[in-house]
């Protein structure tokens, strides 16, 4: 399967950088095609601009700032998000990544009637591997808003039948290290049998 | 009272920035004390950086200058108001930069480490208003869970105090609304932030 990693984390030593590590190693352990977009490394401006709001109708045909990873999107099978939850949702990288990337051309075509028409059909799965500093049952309390946008928002862009997997750490402030390499290992073994 | 508007919109003469004006306009005639942040303008670094990140737990959490000054307004502040646009069911990136950045330990909340828990730092404000424009009719903006309404009214919402009273204005199926629609979205912030 093609599989698309998105890794969003400003520190290269972090332990969501752990997460991404284990999350290739399973993948490839599990004969998958991997290609990984790095926002961070890459520089990635989150910030939708002013211009971009105005061509949201009628999109250039080359937009050389996302046409790379939009080509990515197109070749994926299976997306596989790595990121933080901070204040209930993604980072702000990867929200702006959403903003600025899927967006009309790309994610789906706006209709005569307004009703955007999905275009990335190809990709049956969505996954999550996220972690949190808070608890579960707070992140209920505050509506788990990271899990929505994906299952609500970005999945109606996806493939009719396409699946969302939610692979989290609750706690993580208050974690001891067996706990965080259990998780760890869960990752990896998750991944090598998508 | 201190009121803090803040507005995520990268263009000027959206419907977005006519409901900042109105805000703006309506509290300051009201003889409340505003700051009001454009964050597209001001040029906000939403980003949270390597530095900022490392900053975070230490023993001083906010590095940047223009965060400090958002943090301390924030403080002071009794209310909050946020105006944007909703995009895929939550808030722009720079408003959720904003949020990750200014709401940062010490300010919006406290690690007690004597029970491990995390206690609200925001008893200050008493009233968090939501302003935002949705693409999306009502229901299917509700069927997404309206996430970013959950972030502030909820996610923040716990930092502040328990009597903490929440408002949400919102105008849905903006690409087919009338301009009559926009006027009374634009008269219900007036009044609301009158009333306040």
């Amino acid at each position: 399967m093609n599989v698309l990693v998105v890794y969003v984390h400003p520190d290269p030593a972090s332990f969501v950088a752990a997460m991404r590590d284990r999350v290739l190693t399973g993948l490839t352990a599990g004969g998958h095609t991997t290609q990984l977009i790095d926002l961070y490394a890459d520089g990635f401006d989150p910030l939708l601009t002013d211009q971009e709001r105005r061509d949201h109708h009628h999109p250039p045909v080359l937009r050389p700032q996302i046409d790379g990873y939009a080509a990515q999107l197109r070749w994926a099978e299976t997306v596989v998000l790595v990121y933080p939850t901070w204040w209930s949702g993604q980072p702000a990288m990867l929200k702006g990544w959403f903003d600025r990337v899927w967006t009309n051309g790309v994610a789906y075509e706006l209709a005569a009637g307004g009703r955007p028409k999905p275009l990335l059909r190809n990709i049956k799965r969505l996954v999550a591997v996220t972690s949190h500093g808070s608890a579960k049952y707070t992140n209920a309390i505050e509506g788990e808003g990271g899990k929505r946008v994906i299952s609500r928002s970005i999945r109606p862009m996806c493939n009719r039948l396409a699946r969302c997997t939610w692979i989290a750490l609750y706690n993580i402030d208050r974690l001891d290290s067996p706990a965080r390499i259990a998780f760890l290992d869960r990752v990896e073994a998750r991944m090598r049998r998508l | 009272m201190n009121v803090v508007v803040v507005l995520a919109h990268p263009s000027a003469g959206s419907l977005n920035h006519a409901a900042f004006d109105t805000a703006v306009t309506s509290l300051t005639m009201a003889g409340h004390h505003v700051t009001a942040l454009d964050l597209y303008a001001i040029e906000y670094p939403a980003l949270m950086s390597f530095d900022d990140r490392h900053a975070y737990h230490g023993d001083t959490p906010i590095i940047n200058e223009m965060t400090l000054q958002h943090a301390s307004a924030v403080k002071a502040a009794d209310t909050l108001v946020f105006i944007y646009p909703t995009w895929w069911s939550s808030l722009p990136a720079i408003l959720k930069g904003w949020l990750e950045k200014v709401m940062a330990p010490g300010i919006a909340f406290v690690f007690d480490e004597a029970t491990g828990k995390v206690k609200p730092g925001l008893k200050n404000v008493r009233r968090i208003i939501g302003i935002s424009t949705y693409a999306s009719p009502l229901l299917a903006v509700k069927a997404a869970n309206d996430n970013g309404r959950r972030t502030l009214l909820r996610a923040l919402r716990l930092c502040t105090g328990v009597r903490t009273r929440s408002k949400w204005i919102g105008l849905y199926s903006v690409p087919a609304s009338t301009h009559e629609q926009r006027t009374a979205f634009l008269s219900k912030i007036d009044a609301a932030m009158a009333a306040l």
